[in-house]
């Protein structure tokens, strides 16, 4: 809500009519012969050459997955196979222009598209760049396999790597881009700029957005493109991606030299279908697919529907468009349109279209037009054409035979290294800055109103034997700004954005006095889109920033399942741990405004493995566990609960220290030491469990350990072991609801590791399976410090003369479990 | 007339506000829409603009200071005016006090003693630490008093035992039931404790005058003979042969002990001496050696060199198995007086531990009971026992015509697993035949 922007009724109110410039349609309409003198007779032979090698490539697929084998040699392939045949023009018309600057993002259905920008890269690339690519790149693993035998050149050597390293990913070998871990789907080669394809549809939309906003932030070149297709634009994410790339903001707000709608290009790959369903009159009402970009910014994304069954006039539209973006005038989405052969996989038998249809597709395929317009312009023979046809089917047989040889292509040997996988599911690294540039900020940090602020409170909740106002103690919220406020003076490629972060500082104060600080380009408020926030936060971490977004409710988490559930969490282990994932993701959960915004999701974050998931409940470790993520280059949850966002520090021995530290993620802490009964908390319940824990020593003369777990995964389960050694007796108690609570999990899982030390079962003290009723009833629902003595009383030891609060018979129960709730 | 400023509340959650910075001096003119103070909670700060016009009369609080929302912060109104009226009372000001500390209450959790479990076994409740415990300390669970929820023996029940030095030794783990006096080593119960008569079984619980049922605990000798039976039935493959054999024999050399044996202290040898000699010596044979044997949890046999001859005695506390050890090698007469010894050892309570076990064989006898038929339960882990029943006269024919003869039919209960029908039924075959024969048998 920047005051600079005067929202003038009268400008607002007025009459009038709005109008939209022409959206051109396949406007250029040349041929071979019409280009001649402005391409080479090699880059004209290299465009036919390189649309049948991914012809040729994804016709080896085909076979084996429909025929069990190529060439007269039996193979196997059980995984996926989503081939693009047919789509080559438009793949190898948009590689043309492209270099190693210039990132790719893709979709299941990629293939093609990482042969061309690979093609296009080591066209680009000099022999010895290229040699440092292949012998750098997994210990020069790949390159080891294809060296042998005789190369012509190092781009030819070159050619066979790319093949050879993408057909080892597909088919799961070790020797594959990613060490087989990615697959069909998700192959792809970074020191060519190639990013991942995304095998959830329209994944990449958000992810490339995120991308070049990390160009634009940390003044990088190149442009980034988002290759998708037109059955994506049904996907509420990618219109959130196209949304976010042509935020105002950029024009009107952000400083000189960062100004403009973000360097990304949507090329949406149109073949028609979305699946069986087709786009252009069933699933669809656009009619022409370009029509979208009017809806989204003023300059209508410049878009602009191109035929892709032209190499020519798709290496025409992707060169304007490249200029555009690197003038800061993106984004812009282009409409190639274009057809694929095969069914969506190999199980489509293609029922929903007619032969009809597919026939007039095939008469006018590229490869036979491009080639009839090659001899017809004079640049090449029949002969010739047919001299390159048998040249790339005898590459294509070459990487086909090495990479499906068990002896050079092995597998991951999972029976001999049985963590080799797990030991890739975080990289557990610690980076103090991904840029040696200097770190772009608006003032000294202790010029810094809040900072100075700060520096006035108390950092202790006691003092002088009293407590202290809550104005005047240092908070939760205040160690957390603390935590982020030094990183953002350190790591230059450091950029937080959600809602309503800049002027408001945050829907709860966390981020008060960082507008001061920072300007636009790294704080900046982002439309209510969690999927494109989350999403462009992956993207600006594959690109190599940090990213701090944010949810402003755990209730939002839904809005952003796949960005964080498969995006954010899986992208390490799937590239082998060639990406980094630094990206922190700040969730607040909430209470007192009922069954949409009170929920605690942290389980959900938990049981997705390939995320670091931390729940502080004190200033202390709230702003040494923010350290320890924004540090580090793993995906973090930050999980905050709005109930105490202004407690002081109630533990930590001389208060919250000024300096910087950090708490590392996955170790519990006991908050108060005691030996009959061990309490283990997550979140802000810490404060409840610790007036049980008074109740029970005043009344019972029992004294309770209460720990709390400070994170969720990674956990270190040693100390809750030694606390339950010592007590034989645990109450797990979570604001979560009770049912499929990550207490639970740790009930589970205690009971199995301290079952002899056990003097009752691990009892777990959750909130009701019901939805959260309003805030003055909500003590019905979420736990009370006597549901934790109701739950010791009834099933742990007796508590002489306490009267129960709650029912904890097991008719009770099994009612409650029979009824689902 | 003066307006009192008010501290307003910024949200339903704000209890105070700083005020950070005033923007008018005590005498200043006040314009409407001025900036009177500047004041911050802990998420914002805001300004406080004037909705009155005239003059700053007084200021309640200074910069820096915790007010209060809703409390009087300043006064505007016509210069001279009076305004100590709207000075807030010392009992609004800033500053929450600290909550006194409650004090400790009680704090004697001692849970009183109910009852203790009184057995030990698979339908005791207790918890893994408890039994971990009591596993390691040798802790008496049978006096354990559980504390814990739904009658579970927890970890201080346990403790209390050790308190008070209830324990049982390594070596009466194994026999032990629970329920017995220690007598041993501060007050631990040993082997010896173990043939000491079991304490009386509590009184039973006043029936309810309108209940027709009553409810009492099982004395500890039922629990043990419950959970052999079961475990015997459950274990086993168990089946019964019947087979009788004419007693005019045996019956006659009964009598003639009676009437003439006194002499030399044979006038008490009695019916089921003469069957428990038939028994060693018959089983003593070599052929019948699976029905002289153990049949051991491992798969494995072990076979006894003699015959240690189990005899069921009915006692008020119930069944007990004490054992004549290498029957085989005693007479008759020396048979009768161990059995009889040992009855009344059992009887009164007095019986050694280890005379209660390492028997190959058992015999028990209902024909006193007027039992004609019935189905032995082995006692584990012997492979066979005798059931022995009353006499019936039964008619047979002889020369044509139909005669009376005293008839037994002995219950002879195997386990299947040990060995076959054909084999047990030759068993049976033998020991009829040596009691049809006994005078032959005393002779060998």
């Amino acid at each position: 809500m920047p005051k600079s922007l005067f929202i003038d009724p009268a400008v607002v109110r007025a009459p009038g009519k709005l109008s939209f410039d022409d959206i051109p349609m396949n406007t250029y309409q040349k041929t071979v012969k019409d280009e001649l003198g402005n391409f080479t007779r090699q880059q004209f032979l290299d465009i036919y050459r390189d649309m049948f090698l991914l012809r040729e490539f994804e016709t080896m697929i085909n076979l084996i997955k429909t025929t069990g084998e190529y060439n007269g040699v039996a193979y196997n392939h059980p995984g996926p196979a989503h081939l693009s045949m047919g789509q080559e023009a438009s793949a190898v018309g948009q590689a043309f222009h492209l270099t190693v600057d210039d990132y790719t993002f893709g979709s299941h259905r990629s293939h093609g598209e990482i042969l061309a920008k690979g093609l296009s890269s080591i066209e680009k690339l000099g022999d010895d760049a290229l040699m440092d690519i292949m012998k750098n790149f997994l210990n020069g693993e790949t390159l080891r396999v294809v060296e042998t035998g005789e190369h012509d050149s190092v781009k030819e050597l070159a050619i066979e790597f790319l093949l050879y390293g993408a057909m080892a990913e597909i088919f799961a070998r070790k020797t594959g881009f990613n060490r087989g871990l990615g697959g069909s789907m998700h192959t792809f080669f970074t020191p060519f700029g190639i990013y991942p394809n995304n095998a959830i549809v329209g994944g990449s939309a958000g992810i490339a957005a995120g991308a070049a906003l990390f160009k634009r932030v940390n003044r990088k070149g190149g442009i980034v493109v988002a290759n998708i297709g037109d059955g994506s634009l049904g996907c509420g994410p990618v219109l959130e991606a196209l949304n976010f790339a042509s935020m105002g903001q950029f024009d009107k707000l952000w400083e000189e030299g960062f100004k403009g709608g973000l360097p990304v290009l949507f090329n949406i790959f149109n073949n028609q279908y979305g699946m069986g369903g087709q786009t252009n009159g069933e699933t669809m009402g656009y009619d022409v697919l370009a029509r979208l970009g009017v809806g989204f910014a003023v300059n209508q994304m410049h878009a602009e529907r191109v035929d892709g069954y032209n190499p020519l006039a798709v290496i025409e539209a992707v060169g304007r468009k490249k200029d555009l973006l690197l003038k800061g005038q993106g984004p812009v989405l282009l409409d190639v349109v274009t057809y694929r052969y095969a069914g969506h996989s190999p199980s489509d038998a293609s029922s929903y279209r007619t032969q009809e249809e597919m026939a007039a597709w095939k008469a006018v395929d590229p490869l036979v037009t491009y080639r009839a317009q090659l001899v017809e312009a004079g640049v090449a023979t029949e002969a010739e054409c047919d001299a390159i046809v048998e040249h790339v089917k005898g590459l294509i047989f070459k990487s086909f035979k090495r990479a499906i040889d068990d002896s050079v292509s092995p597998r991951m040997d999972l029976h001999a290294e049985p963590d080799a996988i797990a030991n890739m599911m975080f990289s557990n690294g610690h980076v103090e800055k991904f840029s040696d540039a200097q770190p772009d900020v608006l003032m000294p940090m202790n010029e810094n109103p809040r900072v100075q602020a700060i520096a006035k409170k108390e950092r202790y909740y006691m003092k002088d034997g009293k407590p202290v106002s809550k104005n005047r103690v240092y908070q939760l919220r205040d160690g957390i700004f603390e935590a982020i406020i030094d990183r953002f003076y350190k790591d230059p490629t450091l950029v937080a954005y959600g809602e309503e972060n800049r002027d408001w500082g945050g829907a709860f104060a966390v981020y008060r006095g960082l507008t001061e600080a920072l300007p636009y380009h790294r704080l900046f408020n982002a439309p209510i889109s969690e999927a494109a926030i989350v999403g462009t936060a992956v993207g600006y971490a594959m690109a190599g920033g940090r990213a701090l977004v944010e949810l402003m409710y755990c209730d939002f988490l839904g809005r952003a399942g796949d960005e964080v559930f498969n995006q954010m969490s899986k992208w390490q282990a799937m590239s082998a741990d060639i990406i980094k994932m630094p990206v922190v993701l700040r969730v607040s959960v909430g209470s007192k405004y009922g069954a949409q915004h009170s929920q605690d999701w942290t389980a959900l974050t938990a049981h997705i493995p390939g995320l670091k998931v931390v729940f502080p409940a004190t200033p202390y470790d709230a702003k040494g566990l923010m350290a320890s993520a924004l540090a580090g280059t793993d995906p973090v949850v930050f999980f905050e609960s709005q109930r105490i966002y202004d407690i002081g520090e109630m533990f930590h021995e001389g208060g919250v220290p000024e300096g910087y530290y950090e708490i590392e993620i996955g170790k519990p802490d006991i908050k108060k030491p005691g030996k009959d009964i061990t309490i283990l908390t997550f979140g802000a319940v810490l404060y409840r469990a610790l007036d049980a824990a008074k109740m029970l020593e005043e009344k019972y003369g029992m004294s309770a350990e209460v720990i709390d777990a400070r994170s969720l995964v990674p956990f270190d389960y040693s100390l809750v072991l030694e606390s339950v050694k010592k007590t034989g007796r645990l109450v797990v108690v979570t604001d979560a609801c009770e049912r499929g609570s990550y207490a639970n999990e740790v009930a589970s899982n205690v009971t199995q590791m301290a079952f002899d030390d056990l003097d009752a079962p691990p009892v777990v003290v959750g909130a009701r399976n019901w939805i959260t009723p309003a805030h003055e009833l909500e003590e019905a629902f979420f736990p009370q410090p006597s549901w934790i003595l109701d739950a010791i009383d009834a099933k742990i030891v007796p508590l002489k003369g306490w009267e129960r609060t709650t029912n904890q018979t097991l008719v009770h129960k099994l009612d409650c479990e029979a009824k689902g709730v | 007339m003066a307006t009192a400023i008010i501290m307003p509340r910024q949200g339903q959650s704000v209890e105070s506000c700083i005020i950070t910075a005033w923007k008018k001096n005590v005498g200043d003119s006040v314009n409407v829409g001025d900036v009177l103070f500047s004041y911050e909670t802990d998420k914002a700060a805001f300004d406080e603009e004037a909705k009155v016009a005239g003059t700053l009369l007084a200021r309640f609080f200074e910069e820096g200071d915790d007010v209060p929302c809703l409390t009087n912060v300043c006064v505007v109104g016509n210069a001279g005016e009076s305004y100590a009226e709207f000075a807030p009372s010392a009992g609004e000001n800033a500053e929450a006090a600290a909550p006194a500390p409650s004090e400790a209450e009680s704090a004697a959790p001692a849970a009183e003693a109910i009852e203790a479990t009184g057995a030990v076994g698979d339908g005791m409740k207790i918890s893994p630490r408890a039994k971990a415990m009591a596993a390691s300390s040798g802790a008496d669970l049978s006096k354990a008093v559980p504390t814990g929820p739904d009658g579970r023996v927890i970890a201080r029940d346990v403790q209390r035992l050790l308190d008070e030095g209830l324990r049982v030794s390594p070596a009466a783990q194994g026999a032990y039931a629970g329920g017995a006096t220690g007598t041993g080593m501060g007050g631990m119960v040993t082997l010896n404790d173990l043939s000491a008569k079991a304490p009386e079984a509590a009184p039973a619980a006043a029936a309810a005058p309108e209940s027709d049922t009553y409810t009492e605990p099982m004395p500890n000798i039922r629990k043990v003979i419950a959970r052999a039976m079961l475990g015997s039935l459950t274990s086993m493959a168990q089946l019964t042969h019947n087979a009788s054999f004419d007693c005019t024999e045996i019956q006659k050399l009964r009598k003639l002990f009676k009437e003439k044996g006194a002499e030399r202290g044979m006038e008490k040898i009695t019916l089921n001496d003469i069957i428990l000699y038939a028994v060693s010596r018959t089983l003593a044979n070599p052929d019948f050696r699976a029905l002289n044997a153990n049949l051991l949890s491992g798969d494995q046999m072990k076979y006894y060199r003699h015959v240690n001859l189990g005899v069921a005695v009915d006692t008020d506390r119930g069944l007990m198995v004490p054992t004549i050890f290498k029957a085989d090698t005693l007479s008759l007469k020396e048979i009768s007086q161990t059995a009889k010894k040992l009855a009344s050892e059992c009887k009164a309570g007095t019986i050694n531990p280890d005379l209660l076990r390492d028997g190959s064989f058992t015999v028990t006898n209902l024909g006193s009971l007027g039992i004609e038929s019935f189905t032995p339960v082995i006692n584990p882990p012997q492979t066979g026992i005798l059931g022995v029943n009353t006499i019936v006269n039964r008619v047979r024919e002889v020369n044509g015509q139909l005669a009376l003869y005293p008839a037994m039919t002995l219950s002879l209960t195997y386990d299947h697993r040990a060995l076959d029908g054909a084999p047990a039924s030759r068993f049976l075959h033998a020991l009829c035949q040596n009691l049809e024969n006994i005078t032959l048998l005393l002779a060998e």
